[in-house]
């Protein structure tokens, strides 16, 4: 492979994309792999091929693929991967443009700049399919061996889409430098790329509180899905549902179409990639302000840490974005439980628990764990008992400020259930808080979206506390009603109880171990 | 009480794996600007972490201004400073905020830190960047902020870890003015470097450590004795034998 080639730049990619996501992260072994990572995943993949052997097997070559609303669901599918595809490649272009990595070397090399966008390119429409190749390969895997070839599709159609995801997000970004500047386009990608994400989450959900007597947004999605029912069989939108289940026309018509895309971006734009990555590197400056300089040196220690760790997060969109997606998650569940006449306590109850739960677990390992500047604070005579309480208050008083008023209002409405609701949310706000100060290895917030592959340990003790809690809050409801509740249900509740409780001590326990 | 040393070591071991500080025996006055010089891994920077309590000692004896670290760790952190060479600074954090929050943790009057703030902010030409987040800084603007931040309790000794890396020469001559007039006021710097020549125009005293031990100490005309003339780098490459 000739050095300074277009493949032999694709190799260094693929290479920087091994280190990044398998590499151990023991030093000066930074080459070996981490072979628990990749031994589980591949005993994970084999798995996958054995069930969709015996899948396919028992379903056999022509199981109707073709079916109108086969198609029409096929399509859902699709799309709803392509926006995840899209919110990915959203990431990983401000990635590619603002950390940077080795794009400084690179562009400083005598290399041309179209060699170096294309590889970036199809860097990006690796990493974007990956995921996804990782599921669904085996179909094309067992497809081949049993003969039925259709399968194979996956491939073309499934880089056809990363391709043009990565394409579309990185024209996307570049615009946005060009229009609304680096600094504004950093927050706003990372922003557009998790609502991507979430947002046919939430219109799957639509359908489940809205309805016909809703008025006109209710009945336009009926109207749109019996359009997409009504589509001729050779529609264009149809396309790429027809190429996943194995059209040789229309997947001919994908792959042209995915190559055809990326070849005109890196032909067309990779001049505009170059000005947006020196757009990029300037991102960090700042005009400075003739405003009077204020100082705030009367707060007390405790007041002190809180404030400097809500405005680092506060500061950091893309922080705030991944904590606050959970919370996009959950609104289904407030339309559901809000409208109902009757009110649903068990659902309330388990949905503000969990919600509770899992900021806490994402906070507090935003602030307990991912310290910028331990050094800083041991070297410091404050006491390190007054810091970490500190830093714990501020991992959960923003949590309990914001679902005072949903219990505020459970509490009037049912004030046993509400009581026992407050007993579940507390419960679980401070017990994901607590296992993330016990237990875990210090962390850097860029860790935090992959945070569950560093410590298994303390993320299964978190998981566990919050599932428990979770339970609990909505089993609670039941048993305290008043009627009488059966053998299961009640077992539940004592079942929940005891996790709950129980992995306190034990995170208490492994904190020494863990760490 | 007065006669205490700022800073006296006596046996300091801390291994990994092998040595990297060797029974180290190291006594630096109050009021003095001592150097301390090595070839890298020479146990330098293992030496001042410990000595700012980031790490603990495998054997040995750390008195700052009389004071056992490991008996009163906290009385100890109370008077001293450091500067690592790498600055831990708070990216989301503006220069006014990051010396609020220091000065909350080492527990500092008001009416003390905010014009020690404002001195210092001005003193390092950081007042126009006082709107910025740090995470926009260059790097001897990191730096000179850490710096500042190191300062704002007044310790009485300070410790630096190769404080004038990557320092242009406006912020180093900046930065080393700061430290004479801290040195000039009665307190204590106690400072590593590659930079010879800073060495030889700060220090009253180097001290020269190679394999975590100290190989020779004293005022320059002290360790050019053997060879009257020479530069302290022509005594630093003989005595650590990397000439």
């Amino acid at each position: 492979m000739r050095p300074g080639s277009t493949l032999w730049l694709l190799r260094h990619e693929m290479r920087m994309f091994w280190y990044t996501n398998f590499a151990g992260s023991k030093q000066g072994k930074r080459g070996n792999a981490n072979w628990r990572v990749v031994g589980g995943a591949l005993l994970v993949w084999f798995a996958l091929h054995y069930g969709v052997f015996a899948l396919l097997r028992s379903v056999g070559p022509a199981a109707g693929f073709s079916a109108g609303p086969f198609v029409v669901a096929v399509t859902a599918i699709l799309l709803a991967t392509f926006l995840f595809m899209l919110s990915s490649a959203l990431k990983a272009s401000v990635e590619t443009l603002f950390d940077r990595g080795d794009m400084d070397l690179l562009l400083s090399s005598p290399l041309p700049s179209r060699s170096i966008f294309g590889v970036k390119l199809a860097g990006m429409a690796f990493g974007v399919a990956a995921l996804y190749l990782f599921f669904l390969a085996p179909f094309a895997h067992v497809g081949l061996l049993l003969g039925q070839l259709r399968w194979l599709a996956i491939y073309p159609v499934l880089f056809a889409m990363a391709v043009l995801a990565a394409s579309l997000a990185m024209l996307l970004t570049l615009s946005m430098v060009r229009v609304l500047g680096a600094r504004r386009t950093r927050v706003v990608a990372q922003v557009v790329g998790a609502l991507a994400g979430a947002l046919l989450f939430l219109l799957s959900q639509a359908g489940n509180f809205l309805s016909q007597e809703d008025g006109p947004a209710a009945s336009a999605m009926a109207q749109a899905i019996a359009a997409a029912q009504s589509l001729d069989a050779g529609s264009p939108l149809l396309l790429p549902a027809r190429a996943a289940l194995g059209d040789g026309r229309a997947v001919a018509i994908i792959a042209a179409l995915g190559l055809l895309v990326a070849t005109l971006t890196v032909r067309l734009t990779h001049r505009f990639f170059v000005r947006g990555l020196q757009q990029a590197s300037g991102s960090e400056r700042v005009r400075s302000s003739a405003a009077p300089v204020r100082y705030r040196f009367d707060r007390s220690l405790s007041a002190v840490v809180m404030v400097k760790e809500w405005r680092l997060v506060w500061r950091d969109p893309h922080l705030v974005s991944q904590v606050l997606l959970q919370l996009l998650y959950l609104l289904p569940l407030c339309f559901i439980v809000f409208r109902r006449d009757a009110l649903q306590l068990w659902a309330v109850a388990g949905g503000l628990t969990m919600l509770c739960g899992s900021l806490s677990a994402s906070l507090s390992w935003i602030i307990l764990k991912a310290e910028d500047a331990p050094d800083l604070l041991q070297t410091a005579p404050a006491s390190t008992a007054t810091v970490r309480r500190a830093k714990l208050a501020a991992a959960v008083l923003p949590i309990f400020a914001l679902v005072a008023i949903p219990l505020g209002w459970l509490l009037l409405r049912a004030p046993l259930a509400g009581c026992a609701t407050l007993a579940t949310v507390c419960g679980a706000t401070l017990g994901a808080a607590l296992v993330n100060l016990w237990t875990g290895r210090p962390a850097s917030r860029g860790e935090f979206k992959n945070r569950g592959n560093r410590d298994i340990g303390s993320r299964m003790l978190e998981l566990s506390s919050l599932l428990a809690w979770s339970a609990l809050a909505s089993l609670l409801p039941l048993v305290l009603g008043g009627a009488p509740v059966g053998f299961a249900i009640a077992g539940g509740a004592g079942a929940a109880a005891a996790i709950a409780f129980g992995t306190l001590p034990l995170a208490w326990m492994l904190r020494y171990r863990v760490r | 009480m007065t006669n205490t040393p700022a800073l006296a070591l006596t046996g300091l071991s801390k291994s990994f794996g092998r040595p990297a500080v060797d029974g180290l025996d190291l006594t630096v006055a109050r009021g003095e600007f001592y150097a301390l010089l090595g070839p890298n891994g020479a146990g330098k920077t293992t030496t001042l972490r410990m000595v700012a309590g980031l790490l603990a000692p495998d054997a040995g004896r750390i008195q700052v201004l009389g004071i056992d670290l490991a008996l009163d760790p906290a009385a100890a952190k109370r008077r001293i400073a450091y500067l690592p060479d790498d600055p831990m600074l708070y990216g989301k954090l503006k220069p006014t905020e990051y010396l609020e929050f220091v000065a909350g943790l080492w527990g500092i009057d008001a009416g003390a830190a905010e014009p020690r703030a404002r001195e210092l902010l001005a003193w390092l030409d950081l007042e126009k960047h006082a709107h910025e987040l740090t995470e926009g800084f260059s790097r001897g603007m990191k730096q000179k902020l850490a710096l500042a931040g190191a300062l704002i309790h007044d310790p009485e000794l300070l410790i630096l870890d190769e404080p004038l890396t990557g320092l242009d020469a406006g912020a180093a001559r900046q930065v080393k003015d700061l430290l004479l007039s801290h040195v000039a006021k009665g307190g204590t710097v106690i400072l590593t470097t590659h930079i010879l020549e800073v060495a030889e125009r700060l220090a009253q005293r180097i001290g020269i450590i190679q394999h975590g031990r100290l190989i020779a100490q004293g005022t320059l005309d002290e360790l050019r004795v053997a060879a009257p003339g020479a530069t302290l780098e022509d005594t630093f490459l003989r005595l650590t034998g990397t000439a």
